[in-house]
């Protein structure tokens, strides 16, 4: 992965976006750096989609620049992959389809011959535990198991930036543990930090934003805008062992502290 | 704004249409095999002001409506019972299933037979094509009224044909309109078919007439006419449909 | 106990019908006997198959053709909001018409042969199944459009591998109306051109020779139930066909 040390893979520069006349976002700033793990956290409608779409290049912003690796953000691109708050999986394909999709049709796959993008497809398969279930298709799944599908077609175009909205939030708790601990093994937290992939991984939860990320934004709402950026310097490799440290219970608790006006303010509206 | 815009896109598709057609008309040159839009247009005044478009029209239309009238009186009941009661469903069922694919245009040599020409045979045949949707749709709508409906309604005391009223009829209108529509949709191509061999007028038998007579024109004007009443029905039922069900927006067959 | 409750109410009608014929002494009345020998001889000599074939035949010339046609236009149609707009008034104009209607131009354009037979077939099982295509696709999830389009694939391969097999359960539903309507069609259009212009074969004109020459109807009940019977096949088989090639869209 090529990555120049201390150039942003991800600028944003005074991003706005308009609904019509509903700002939903309000003048972002913001440096991603490369083989980050960036958590995005903030009440509904605070924007989080709306960042990650414009990042994704499925939509565009209204007013500032983006910048990848220094180049204006004109499209999706196979460099970024997306995983959606609601699967998006295609119902037509199995499991192995829907992994290997990107291989077999898109950009991702140029370059490999069928041998190559199988063996890719399984090793992936494998990675997400999907081992067993390669012939079934969505409708035979279940919620955990469409998770991992999702996952496995996101990594396996292997690209440079993962996007994921809230990819953990449809899950049961257990589960959801089992896959943060996924995430991070596929970041490859155990690599030196210029192996790593970039993450933008937006989530409601605070505890998995402090588990998962090197840094947390916290959106607020009307209009969508920055809040605060918390560092996280929790060691790495982290395990479950780091869920009851202090550090963590008080990162955790600054973060709400930072939220918690709007979110209850969300609830009874 | 956005259906003066609309319009616009409308008639310049078919403006495009006329003259494509023109010149083609131009091109074959032959009123009997294709006539320009002008003599079709002209066929259309002629056969308006002698009074033959709107006599045939009205006629297939009065058919229309007895026979979906007759149809909707005897297969919603029925509907309402085969939904509801597994007796009633086993007594009819096979009935339905035997007779339902069996076209109502297939029946016309059969009841050329019985009812010989004139108005009873297009009738019939409308009828029949209108029933078994309405009877399929009817019990498929009242079979998946929500069952907590039902139960709730009996826990305040409603049952029986109180209950079919309020809360049975009203729950399956969605299902039963749709049927409608498709009843009336089948009749209506039913009766093109029945005019045009066992049927001494209406529009199906006009377009068979002025064929024999080879005046294309006026056979093309009806044609048109049949398309326009197709439709204005389909848009009336579909009014009707608003009309009645405030609550269920915009439901499609 | 069940059978019987089911089995009671067409019996009865079977036997009603026999008896009324005899007491009538009607001597061209069908009743339920004679249609069972006629059934009988019929499939003996092979008439009644043949007549099926031929209309068999034309309806899925017709129908290949209509689906040939109809998906393309509405794969177009559906994702180009320009190309729908402006096609959209002359669907909505052709659409109400029945393909009956439309027999005798077809008869003066290309006479009663089985080209006419397929040209009416086509144009009655093409508008259900363009209806049901544009349907299918605008109902498609867009995020699954979305999902491709992060994975960079082109515009022409998304059509083929997301939009087509998106909107493929509905095109299906299209295609199973679209048959059924082709089969009423054909028989519609062989009855009228058997009463009208001479001769087409198939089954609907063999029910209207059994009316016009025939001294016995019964052959003309044969001929219905053989309709219906094929009618019920052609959808049942359909849907297993459709069931088996397409088994996610079964959820
Ligand atoms: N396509 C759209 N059209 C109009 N408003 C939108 C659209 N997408 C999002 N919004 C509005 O923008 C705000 C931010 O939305 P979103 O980014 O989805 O929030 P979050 O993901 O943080 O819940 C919300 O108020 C939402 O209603
Ligand atoms: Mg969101």
């Amino acid at each position: 992965m090529m990555t120049v040390p201390n150039e942003p893979k991800i600028r944003l520069e005074h991003v706005g976006k308009m609904f019509d006349s509903f700002v939903a976002l309000d003048d972002l700033s913001l440096d991603i750096r490369p083989g980050e793990f960036l958590a995005i956290v903030g009440p509904s409608g605070s924007g989080k989609t709306t960042v990650l779409n414009m990042l994704a290049g499925l939509d565009r912003q209204s007013s500032g620049t983006i910048l990848l690796d220094g180049k204006p953000i004109a499209g999706p691109g196979p460099d970024r992959g997306v995983m959606f708050q609601d699967y998006a999986l295609f119902p037509w394909q199995t499991v192995r389809g829907n992994v290997g999709f990107g291989l077999t049709h898109g950009p991702a796959g140029a370059g490999l011959d069928r041998a190559a993008r199988e063996a890719r497809v399984a090793r992936v398969i494998d990675l997400v535990n999907l081992g067993g279930a390669e012939e079934r298709y969505p409708h035979q799944l279940s919620g955990g198991m469409r998770q991992r599908v999702a996952l496995g077609r996101l990594i396996a175009n292997e690209p440079e930036v993962l996007l994921m909205d809230e990819p953990l939030a449809a899950l049961d708790a257990q589960t959801r543990l089992v896959l943060q601990d996924e995430i991070l093994r596929i970041w490859r937290q155990d690599q030196p930090a210029a192996e790593r992939r970039t993450v933008v991984f937006i989530t409601h939860g605070i505890d998995e934003a402090v588990y998962l990320a090197d840094r947390v934004v916290v959106l607020g709402s009307r209009p969508g805008r920055l809040k605060a950026i918390v560092d996280v310097d929790l060691p790495r490799p982290r395990n479950e062992a780091t869920r009851a440290t202090a550090a963590f219970a008080d990162l955790s608790r600054s973060i709400w502290e930072l939220i918690r006006d709007e979110a209850i303010r969300a609830t009874v509206e | 704004m956005a259906r003066v815009g609309g319009l616009l896109v409308y008639l310049r598709t078919m403006a495009i249409f006329a003259l494509a057609w023109y010149g083609l008309s131009l091109l074959v040159g032959s009123r009997l095999l294709l006539p320009s839009p002008l003599l079709v247009l002209d066929a259309v005044r002629q056969s308006a002001l002698d009074g033959e478009l709107l006599r045939n029209a009205g006629i297939s239309l009065l058919r229309l409506v007895l026979a979906v009238a007759v149809a909707a009186l005897t297969a919603i009941p029925l509907g309402i019972a085969m939904g509801l009661s597994r007796a009633w469903r086993d007594a009819f069922d096979l009935l339905v299933e035997m007779l339902r694919p069996v076209a109502g245009i297939a029946w016309i040599p059969l009841a050329l037979f019985i009812f010989g020409i004139g108005s009873r045979l297009p009738i019939f045949i409308m009828f029949y094509s209108a029933f078994f949707p309405l009877v399929i749709g009817t019990a498929a709508g009242v079979r998946n009224v929500d069952a907590r409906l039902l139960a709730a309604s009996a826990t305040m005391g409603v049952t029986g044909v109180t209950r079919i009223r309020h809360v049975v009829l009203p729950a399956a209108l969605p299902a039963i309109m749709v049927s409608l529509r498709l009843a009336v949709a089948a009749s209506w191509t039913a009766v093109v078919a029945a005019e045009l061999v066992g049927a001494p007028s209406g529009l199906g038998y006009a377009i068979e007439y002025y064929r024999s007579m080879l005046a294309t024109p006026t056979v093309m004007a009806f044609i048109a006419m049949i398309g326009v009443l197709g439709f204005l029905t389909d848009a009336g039922l579909r009014a009707l449909e608003a009309r009645l069900m405030p609550w269920a927006k915009d439901i499609r067959p | 106990m069940r059978t019987l409750r089911q089995l009671a109410l067409p019996l009865a009608l079977i036997v009603l019908w026999e008896i009324l014929v005899a007491l009538s002494g009607s001597p061209r009345a069908p009743r339920p006997s004679t249609t069972a020998l006629k059934a009988v001889e019929m499939l003996a000599d092979g008439t009644l198959l043949a007549a099926l074939a031929t209309s068999l035949g034309r309806v899925f010339g017709g129908f290949v053709l209509a689906t040939l046609l109809a998906v393309p236009l509405g794969l177009a149609m559906g994702t180009l909001p320009v190309v729908e707009r402006n096609l959209d008034p002359l669907v909505e104009s052709f659409r109400p018409i029945a393909a009956i209607a439309i027999l005798p131009l077809v008869i003066l354009w290309i006479g009663t042969g089985n080209l006419a037979a397929v040209t009416i077939v086509a144009y009655a099982a093409f508008f259900p199944i363009l209806i049901n295509t544009i349907a299918g696709v605008k109902r498609i999830d867009r995020s699954l459009i979305r999902a491709a389009r992060t994975m960079g694939i082109s515009p022409l391969t998304r059509l083929r591998t997301v939009v087509l097999p998106a909107a493929l359960p509905s095109i299906l539903v299209g295609m199973r109306i679209g048959l059924g309507i082709a089969w009423t069609a054909i028989i519609a259009a062989e009855l009228a051109v058997g009463a009208k212009a001479g001769t087409s074969g198939g089954i609907g004109q063999m029910m209207f020779v059994f009316y016009a020459y025939s001294i016995q109807l019964s052959g003309i009940v044969v001929c219905m139930a053989a309709v219906g019977l094929v009618a019920m096949l052609l959808d049942r088989g359909l849907r297993a066909l459709l069931a088996r090639a397409f088994p996610w869209s079964h959820p």
